[in-house]
């Protein structure tokens, strides 16, 4: 459970990361990335390295600031409410937990400290072309040689691939599955980027054709199937706690909008059509925010629930999001269809983030397994 | 999922709770009111009612000096408790145990707080609020109150009173000035349901049961000092006491939620559908997921409600996020209990009258689910309490 002291912390943290990215990430900003071959700010990255937010939950002793998930938290959402183009995902939060929970102590200490300071990047490549996350979708084969394994296939979905130093790649092997480094720039290794509709984001396709990495790439602390299926619920929480943000601020101007926007000699939002949407809205938006924020807390507190409360926040929160940027973008009327205006763009990393890492049937198909194997088991005990 | 922190004095008090219901609460109360008249089921209740006041149960959300006296996490683990054992929701005594109560306490005479000890006893109380023109538009009323002497002759007519046929008093709203806004001509008063000129008749309602009753008031006399507050008061008096509605008592609705939805998916898991389960069909776990999502997610914002009322007293407009949130998330789960279990949920095996929300006889819970959707303020109006006091938007212009 969080402390007080905890509550005052992250409050001054979303005080600091709404200030900064509400200059440093304004819409004018985020348009300018939208077509940048870089796709994020360098400059804004620094001064959060600064800050310590890419080290968040990294250990103190491995050069972090020693926080948890609930912090990670706090930045996600400021990030969705943005909508800030940044590596932060794919690398503060996914590739550092990879390296937490399966890194040994060599790995570690090669990457942590530069990841947590942004003097490097990384990644990981979880699916293949299908963007399905069972096993069976891998398309990257690993074949033990001597020293280590041979890599061959595809990884495709892969966030900020074009920017990373670092790749942490899931493979199947007649082993089992495994998760290993690699260097995106190294031999037969190729980075193919793929545009999304959603361009606050940066997709890639990565290529390995033979590509040989040593037995020490190999993150073996814990079971790979274990790393990959903690992966996929913090990158499901992270996207959850996306949305909550998202949503909130989406539902912010949409309100203020039709406060002023008059038609039939008065302010739409005073008609119940418009009116009760809006409530509806708010309704989801803090649906989704007490979910997500919920499931951030249980991944610091309670690593055996995170599964279920990641389902249920991929569940809820997902489709929050999609919901209130649609209901936006038509409470907001044909203004709301333009490039100009930001809806589209709202509604756009919400579908995305509907799907990145697995969609809410599946989160929901997980969650109705999980209860329906807990109710059974209580009847019979 | 825990909503508030367990300290030790709170995990003790749970075992309190536990132990005590373990050693009182009726064995298989449920099956043998099964197909019993209202009479019966209302005398079973008011037992019961005495049982938990004697166990010091009753009334943890009242003031100490009356009984009560536990703060907001303590009274989040006895609902708890009372949910988890599926004790008897307290529906006939709901208005005396929290309207009513609120409003003797708050502004009642001492001689009119004698009924606070009534009520631990089982004194039901009714509420004559909603009339047939006066339901959304609460403050449109008609009934009159006029002065005569030392005291009011009403007249008029009230609709909706939940077990109105079953109370000894109703709290009841009366216009007693016709010439000022509407909001300001209303009075507060307290009805004795044994004076002269008062006729109750039960409606039955889409269930079948008959939970809610009409009132005619003809020339019915009520002594001045039943009316509380001032003449004109009463529209604000009735509207703090509904807001004083015991914040706690979502812990018990989202607690039985969730006990609701372990059963519907024990239940998916037996039901055969196809060459399996239920539970085999993607499209009843894509259903009860949902609304287990919902259920836990109803909680989560409940929690938020409780932990802000412990810390500012003050639940605000939030409330009718939770009511908007608890009566839809009712409606989609009982309507998965009846989807999961198939034809066999249209057999009429004559649920206890009144019993539970989420009786387990999934389609007449359905069905009951609208009186969450439409009582109390329909969702309609929650959605206009959300827009206007919560986000702000304007209201709309009043027809002139």
């Amino acid at each position: 459970m969080t402390t007080a002291d905890q509550l005052d912390a992250r409050d001054g943290l979303r005080d600091a990361a709404r200030s900064l990215l509400g200059r440093e990430s304004s819409s004018e900003r985020v348009r300018a990335l939208l077509d940048d071959p870089v796709g994020f700010d360098p400059k804004l990255w620094e001064q959060m390295a600064d800050l310590g937010w890419l080290g968040l939950m990294v250990p103190e002793t491995d050069g972090g600031e020693g926080a948890g998930f609930g912090e990670v938290a706090v930045v996600l959402q400021e990030l969705g409410r943005q909508l800030t183009p940044s590596p932060f995902l794919a690398s503060a939060v996914l590739a550092t937990s990879a390296l937490i929970l399966g890194g040994d102590e060599a790995q570690r200490r090669e990457w942590l400290p530069a990841l947590a300071a942004g003097d490097r990047i990384a990644t990981v490549g979880l699916t293949g072309r299908s963007g399905r996350y069972t096993a069976d979708f891998v398309e990257v084969t690993a074949t033990q040689t001597d020293d280590g394994w041979t890599l061959d296939g595809v990884t495709a979905f892969v966030p900020d691939a074009g920017v990373a130093d670092l790749l942490v790649v899931r493979a199947r092997s007649r082993q089992g599955e495994l998760a290993v480094l690699v260097d995106p720039e190294g031999p037969n290794v190729r980075v193919e980027p793929t545009p999304t509709v959603d361009h606050t984001r940066r997709l890639a396709t990565v290529h390995f054709d033979g590509v040989c990495v040593p037995g020490t790439a190999e993150l073996g602390a814990i079971g790979a199937a274990s790393i990959v299926r903690a992966l996929l619920d913090r990158a499901t929480i992270a996207l959850a706690l996306d949305a909550a943000g998202g949503a909130a601020r989406i539902l912010e101007f949409t309100v203020e909008y039709v406060k002023q926007r008059e038609q039939f000699g008065r302010p739409v939002g005073s008609f119940q059509a418009v009116k009760h949407k809006c409530a509806d809205m708010l309704v989801w938006s803090q649906g989704a925010t007490a979910a997500a924020e919920h499931a951030a807390d249980i991944v610091d507190s309670d690593p055996a629930a995170v599964e279920e409360v990641a389902a249920l926040a991929g569940s809820y929160a997902l489709d929050a999001f999609a919901r209130v940027a649609g209901d936006a973008m038509q409470a907001h009327g044909g203004i709301g269809f333009t490039w100009e205006h930001d809806c589209h763009l709202f509604f756009k990393r919400a579908k995305l983030d509907q799907q990145l890492y697995g969609d809410p049937a599946t989160h929901r198909d997980r969650l109705a397994r999980m209860r329906i194997a807990g109710a059974i088991g209580t009847d019979s005990s | 999922m825990a909503l508030i922190e367990e300290t030790p004095e709170l995990a003790r008090l749970r075992a309190d709770v536990r132990g005590w219901l373990d050693r009182n609460l009726p064995r298989g109360w449920e099956e043998r009111l099964r197909g019993a008249a209202s009479d019966e089921f209302v005398a079973f209740h008011k037992d019961w009612v005495c049982t938990l006041d004697d166990g010091g149960w009753l009334v943890p959300h009242w003031p100490a000096e009356h009984g009560g006296g536990y703060s907001v996490a303590e009274q989040v683990v006895i609902q708890e408790e009372m949910a988890r054992a599926r004790a008897p929701e307290l529906r006939v005594h709901m208005i005396s145990l929290n309207h009513a109560a609120a409003t003797l306490v708050e502004h009642g005479n001492p001689e009119q707080q004698q009924h606070l000890t009534a009520i631990r006893r089982g004194e039901i109380w009714c509420q004559g609020f909603s009339e047939p023109n006066a339901g959304s538009d609460l403050a449109g009323l008609q009934t009159r109150a006029v002065r005569d002497g030392d005291d009011y002759i009403v007249n008029g007519q009230k609709i909706w009173s939940s077990m109105a046929n079953h109370a000894t008093f109703a709290l009841l709203l009366a216009r007693t000035d016709p010439d000022v806004p509407k909001r300001k001509g209303i009075s507060y008063f307290m009805l004795d349901l044994d004076t002269p000129g008062i006729d109750i008749r039960p409606i039955y309602q889409a269930t079948g049961d008959p939970e809610f009753c009409e009132m005619f008031l003809t020339d019915v006399r009520i002594p001045a000092e039943n009316r509380f507050g001032e003449e004109g008061e009463g529209w604000r008096i009735a509207q703090t006491t509904l807001a004083n509605e015991r914040a706690s008592s979502i812990i018990d609705l989202h607690e039985r939620l969730r006990e609701a939805v372990d059963r519907i998916a024990g239940e998916a898991a037996i039901t055969p559908r196809g060459s399996g389960t239920a539970a085999d069909d993607a499209d009843v776990r894509q259903a009860l997921a949902r609304a287990a999502a919902d259920v836990d997610v109803l909680g989560l914002l409940a929690g938020r409600v409780l932990r802000r009322l412990a810390r500012s007293g003050d639940i605000g407009p939030e409330a009718s996020i939770i009511k908007l949130f608890y009566s839809e998330t009712l409606q989609r789960l009982t309507d998965v209990g009846v989807e999961v279990r198939g034809l066999p949920a249209q057999l009429d095996q004559g649920r206890p009258f009144a019993g539970s929300w989420t009786s387990g006889d999934w389609l007449l819970d359905h069905i009951g689910s609208w009186t969450w959707t439409i009582a109390g303020g329909t969702n309609e109006i929650q959605r206009n309490v959300i827009g206007e006091r919560v986000l702000g938007l304007p209201r709309e212009p009043a027809l002139s």
